[in-house]
């Protein structure tokens, strides 16, 4: 039963501590040997006790507000969308497929961006007509709807010129949080999802940042802003934080 | 019947439909054991909180991918916040945490036993628990740094002056002695 020699590398496995660049081999390896699925299946059933051995810790209250206010919020989404929801375009198949399968491998799925843009589109909506400064030389500057409940001061405006340069101004914004960074998209006419900018940027002490945005922005209709991982990701990953749309 | 009286394998096929009523249900019954694995992993209750958020809404928006074969509902959402907790780990830059020991945490606050099943919980903890003291020093070392504090085997060796295949195998063999001690039980979390 132990003659394999990746056999001890099984416990290291299901306990995650092997490095990221070893997970894909072994993984491919446990698709041709036996030996090594069968320890692994024994070995995952002492892994998956471990946790009972933390010592018990109640979450606070407010955890559960923070989690269901999310929650309730997509669901009300999902369930206003209809089945289509979900659905991706036609046209990006391949390309969604391809996230999918992405966002599979690390727990995660596409439902929920999808929801959370459509909200951003309802909150724009909210805005778009409030208040639209236009300057002789056809620079228009809209304020940005900012969806974070913990900071009700935060704002926000994109000032965009006549040739499609557009520069995003935050203030009293929260920092994006430990290894986050803001990233910016655009959604532009006719897609469906947004695309990355290479825009991502954190705030200053008080909350204060002026991003140029490096790609032109003439057929977008929403500049929105996430929370990312370092280096910004492909793929929201999650609900926009800042909806500005373009009159 | 109310959704509190639903299995959790019923529970997530509501959850698959988007239905948030049940979703709190298993956050209800869930959320102590991961807190309490989040906090034990990162050692700080503020980053435990991030990763218990993360973790229940990852949970939340890929509940279609639930496969009741492959284990409970207790077990596949305690591995999405131990994986986000080892994310969390390895984001930092050198791991420099407070750990969680058993004896010196003030700010815990102790989760009430609530229900019958929080006391079978409570005794089964206790076995695995008297199952990890059971092995050898170096073996279970080795097991609670890679699980609990998220090293690799090469940084363990590392840290351990240790050849990296001693590691893997103090490792295995104590995961196979906890599993021999465990099999009874084992085979209910499964």
């Amino acid at each position: 039963m132990t003659n394999c020699e990746h056999i001890d590398t099984a416990a290291s496995y299901v306990l995650g501590a092997l490095p990221d660049p070893e997970v894909e081999p072994f993984v491919a390896h446990l698709a041709t040997c036996a030996h090594c699925r069968r320890e692994v299946a024994e070995l995952t059933l002492a892994a998956n006790a471990l946790p009972l051995t933390a010592p018990p810790a109640a979450p606070p209250p407010e955890l559960r507000g923070r989690i269901m206010t999310v929650v309730h919020s997509e669901a009300e989404l999902l369930a206003a969308a209809g089945p289509e929801a979900d659905r991706p375009p036609r046209p990006a198949k391949a390309k969604r497929a391809g996230l999918r399968e992405r966002f599979g491998q690390v727990g995660f799925s596409l439902r929920p961006a999808v929801a959370a843009l459509a909200a951003g589109f309802l909150v724009a909506v909210g805005v778009a007509g409030a208040l639209v400064a236009t300057r002789d030389d056809g620079t228009q500057t809209v304020p940005a709807a900012v969806k974070i409940a913990s900071a009700p001061n935060a704002a926000a405006t994109l000032t965009t010129d006549r040739g499609g340069h557009s520069q995003l101004r935050v203030r009293n914004m929260p920092q994006a949080g430990r290894a986050r960074v803001y990233q910016v998209w655009l959604k532009r006419r006719g897609q469906r999802n947004p695309t990355p900018s290479t825009a991502l940027f954190t705030v200053d002490r008080t909350g204060h940042a002026e991003v140029s945005v490096p790609e032109n922005t003439k057929d977008a209709e929403e500049v929105l802003v996430t929370r990312e991982p370092d280096g910004g990701s492909d793929a929201p990953t999650s609900p926009p934080v800042i909806v500005a749309t373009k009159s | 019947m109310s959704l509190s009286h639903l299995a959790d394998e019923d529970l997530m096929q509501l959850v698959r439909r988007a239905d948030a009523a049940a979703f709190e249900v298993v956050y209800e019954r869930h959320s102590t054991a991961a807190f309490s694995l989040a906090y034990r992993m990162t050692g700080k209750r503020a980053t435990a909180e991030d990763v218990v958020q993360e973790a229940f809404l990852s949970l939340w928006r890929s509940g279609a991918r639930y496969d009741r074969t492959r284990g409970s509902v207790r077990t596949w959402t305690l591995g999405i916040v131990h994986n986000r907790a080892i994310d969390a780990l390895r984001r930092a830059t050198v791991h420099d945490k407070r750990r969680a020991s058993d004896e010196g945490l003030e700010e815990r606050f102790e989760a009430r036993e609530r229900t019958d099943v929080e006391a079978g919980r409570r005794e089964e903890a206790r076995e695995v628990r008297a199952a990890l003291e059971m092995l050898p020093d170096d073996q279970s070392r080795v097991i609670e740094l890679a699980y609990f504090g998220g090293f690799t085997h090469s940084e363990i060796a590392e840290h351990l002056d240790t050849p990296i295949g001693t590691i893997k195998g103090r490792m295995r063999l104590g995961l196979r002695k906890m599993r021999g001690q465990l099999a009874g039980m084992a085979e209910g979390m499964a």
